[in-house]
């Protein structure tokens, strides 16, 4: 029975592909796109173009324009971080009490398997996407990206991914996956739930969507530069060098999980104890894994490096060393993955080397935080919205830093490993790192990209807010973790009982802190303040104005012809929207 | 400038300062005594180091929002050199003193019986969904869901799992090993407090996961014996 179930919903799961993309196809063939940009570009006899976009559905739907890309994925990514955000709440809140009294284990473990793949791959990489498709051209001065064509696919490759990942929560005759984010075997080859296949198979579609943005983006570095390697922003060295580690990390992802597709479907024996090895799949796994943390770090740094000094009044210090170690780290991510395997047994003298090559990495890492400190020094720090992401960020990347070294020293590993000491120093890297990075990024930039304000009050109280739960989560996860508690525990001993209701706290005040950014997002896109000026940020006061203001100046703020007066009807962001 | 370097030298100074006066650490079992020491010998660094970025940052914040002018960004190569040594030096420290501890028995215990000294006890342990099964292959002894060992005495055990990988975690002894099908690993520990230790399954391994729980007596010399002898005589 569940042989033929499966074998209908793959081949209904099929057809209904088929049948998009000969919809795609038809609406394609009506419109015929120009791949430079997006649209029909109507050139008149002195020369300049101007765009024409379909309206409404059709004109999102055959975008290959960045910057409607780049929107798509962060609402795209939008979507998955909340998805993955309510099924952490929910376990938490199963969390209260040391039974499970809200939620079945299965259901927790399901919620947990998601939260972890959702976080990283359905949400992290793309949200990072979203920045590179809109800024990067900008930043680059080019017109769009080398391969618009291949942009669209490789976002509209997303969605389908992220339904097949979900589909055990929506499909009546499936269940999620459970194996965890690692999909460690032979857990994953035992269970013949066919929802474990579709999460593969999502996620090899996401990976492959990965790659495709990946060429793009090192390509449109390479091939579509105004600027000389030399002016070339950090924002873009930290996308280079993230393109190239996917380009390398993510290729070894989709090979294993169709490995693992194999051995569930098809008798092969890669991961099998008989016949295949069940460490292989770490091995693997890892190899992509671990450079995946680093491909979510890196272009975040990026974005601290560009708002530090914009809100400092200065110069990021020591430009070439922050590139230096960018591209450090971007080579020696490849060389730690073991370090997530020191209690498998392999061989001391291997896992040595891992520790050593693990401790070198903190080196570059180090040396940036003391380069974005020492850019703040002598400088005029405005204390707005962004910048306060960008400290916040600062200040959970040296916990999660020092708490990272503990784990580089193996005897420390390993009485801490699978522990939730592990789940907190990563949440202080991801949580308090990556997404307050982004949150910096995403409100830099809301002027260019929605032509209003966001409210200040409100973006301080989302800070402080999603700051203090923060550390109120993670703090309390350290030191549960230290304590022995062991992660993805769906029940626990009630000694754990008060740090879990500490963590729990912190994760609600966490989400009334994104709540109120939320309301603050919609209200100012609807409602904001119009920006009147080519440059919102005053950056030009201290020489830091980069060329996606100038791009900004030049095409989105209207021509002051009447004076600038605050009456003035004409909507000042209608150009991209025609 | 000047300030921030003479900080820094400061700091790492302190920390090693500090350091030659961290002695050894009373514990449960010598595993967890080595493991505890060099995590007091790491937070004797890390704590301060903490302290002084987290300081740092404060101070930074403070003093320069809402500055009327900023200085230009100058360059300072010697400043990059000086703190990329300091951190390439204190991680040479951690990794040295994290290899020391690693080449321990207790933390890195060897491969056979055979290569351990004097004449341990002997466990072997499986994980199987979601249970765990304790057998004494000197004595002929197998029990579920509880293993007794003699106090101040070397065990060392086998960890082995029967399905999928479970993973042996008794964190108040600082226990860990992987139970992997197909594959042995070992640990090996000299408990010096009697008592019960929970063992948890540390590794996820699917619905039963976070009930797979056992516990280890630790037991006077005596008391094991008696025990054995029980468990042999239920046994025949």
């Amino acid at each position: 029975m569940v042989g033929l179930t499966q074998t209908v919903v793959t081949a209904g799961m099929g057809i209904a592909l088929i049948g998009i993309s000969y919809w795609l196809f038809k609406v394609r063939k009506e419109k015929r796109v120009a791949a430079d940009g997006g649209v029909q570009d109507v050139v008149d006899e002195e020369g300049y173009s101007h765009h024409e976009k379909p309206s409404g559905i059709v004109r999102w739907l055959t975008t290959v324009d960045h910057k409607d890309i780049g929107l798509m994925y962060g609402a795209y990514a939008f979507f998955a971080f909340a998805f993955a955000g309510i099924s952490v709440l929910i376990m938490r809140t199963e969390l209260l009490t040391p039974e499970a009294t809200i939620i079945s284990l299965d259901s927790y473990n399901a919620l947990m398997t998601t939260h972890g793949t959702t976080m990283l791959i359905v949400f992290g990489t793309p949200v990072l996407a979203a920045f590179a498709n809109y800024f990067l051209p900008l930043l680059l001065g080019a017109d769009d990206m080398a391969f618009p064509r291949v942009n669209a696919i490789a976002f509209w490759l997303l969605p389908a991914g992220a339904l097949l990942i979900w589909a055990g929560f929506f499909l009546p005759v499936i269940e999620p996956s459970r194996t965890a984010w690692t999909m460690y075997t032979p857990l994953a080859t035992q269970s013949s739930n066919a929802g474990v296949d579709l999460f593969l198979l999502g996620q090899h579609l996401i990976g492959v969507s990965g790659i495709m943005s990946a060429i793009n983006f090192i390509t449109t570095v390479f091939t579509e530069r105004e600027v000389s390697w030399g002016e070339l922003d950090i924002f873009s060295w930290t996308i280079l060098t993230q393109a190239g580690q996917i380009a390398f990390a993510f290729p070894i992802l989709g090979a294993a999980l169709i490995m693992l597709v194999m051995d569930r479907n098809f008798a092969t024996t890669f991961f099998a104890v008989d016949g295949g090895s069940p460490i292989l799949w770490q091995h693997l796994f890892w190899f992509f894994g671990h450079p995946e943390v680093y491909i979510l770090i890196l272009p975040p740094m990026g974005i601290i490096s560009l708002v530090i000094p914009r809100f400092s009044g200065r110069k990021l210090f020591g430009f070439k060393f922050v590139v230096y170690s960018t591209l450090a780290i971007g080579v020696l991510s490849f060389g730690v993955w073991a370090h997530h395997m020191f209690t498998t047994g392999i061989d001391p003298r291997i896992r040595a080397s891992f520790m050593a090559v693990t401790l070198a990495i903190a080196v570059p890492s180090a040396v940036k935080a003391f380069n974005w400190i020492t850019t703040l020094w002598n400088g005029r720090l405005r204390l707005l919205t962004p910048m306060l992401f960008a400290l916040g960020f600062l200040f959970n990347f040296i916990v999660g830093g020092i708490t990272g070294v503990f784990l580089g020293a193996i005897p420390v590993d390993i009485y801490v490993h699978d522990t939730y000491y592990i789940v907190g120093h990563f949440h202080y890297m991801l949580m308090g790192g990556m997404v307050f990075a982004v949150f910096a990024g995403f409100y830099y930039w809301f002027p260019l990209f929605t032509g209003r304000w966001y409210d200040e009050v409100t973006g301080k109280i989302h800070f402080w807010l999603v700051f203090v739960g923060t550390q109120i989560t993670f703090v309390a996860m350290l030191i549960m973790g230290w304590g022995g508690m062991p992660r993805r525990y769906a029940t626990y001993l009630p000694r754990f009982f008060d740090m879990h209701v500490l963590a729990t706290v912190g994760a609600f005040i966490i989400a009334a802190g994104m709540g109120v950014g939320l309301v603050n997002i919609v209200l100012s896109w609807m409602y904001g303040e119009r920006i009147r000026e080519g440059d919102p940020w005053d950056l030009e006061r201290d020489g830091l104005k980069t060329p996606d203001w100038d791009w900004f100046d030049e095409n989105r703020v209207e021509p002051l012809t009447d004076g600038g007066s605050e009456t003035n009807p004409i909507d000042s962001n209608t150009e991209g929207e025609q | 400038m000047d300030s921030l370097r003479r900080a820094l030298a400061l700091t790492t100074a302190g920390g090693i300062g500090l350091l030659t006066l961290s002695g050894t650490v009373a514990a449960q079992s010598t595993s967890r005594d080595l493991i505890m020491g060099l995590n007091r010998n790491l937070m004797i660094l890390a704590v301060p180091i903490g302290i002084f970025m987290t300081a740092l940052l404060l101070y930074a914040v403070l003093k320069f929002r809402n500055r009327e002018e900023p200085k230009p960004t100058g360059e300072s190569k010697a400043l990059e050199i000086s703190w990329t040594v300091a951190t390439a030096a204190i991680l040479l420290f951690v990794g040295l003193s994290a290899y020391g501890v690693m080449a321990e028995p207790a933390v890195t215990a060897p491969k056979t019986v055979e290569e351990v000294e004097g004449d341990p006890v002997e466990v072997d342990i499986t994980g199987q969904t979601f249970r765990w099964i304790f057998q004494y292959p000197e004595h002929d002894v197998t029990t579920p869901d509880t293993m007794v060992v003699p106090v101040n005495e070397t065990i060392f055990m086998r960890v082995h799992s029967r399905d999928r990988i479970h993973a042996v975690h008794v964190p108040k002894l600082a226990l860990k090993s992987d139970a992997i099908p197909g594959q042995v690993n070992t640990l090996q520990t000299t408990i010096h407090e009697e008592g019960n230790y929970t063992l948890y399954c540390a590794e996820y391994c699917g619905r039963g996961h976070s009930k797979m729980y056992a516990e280890v007596q630790v037991v006077s010399q005596a008391e094991y014996e008696e025990w054995l002898a029980d468990k042999q005589a239920e046994g025949e």
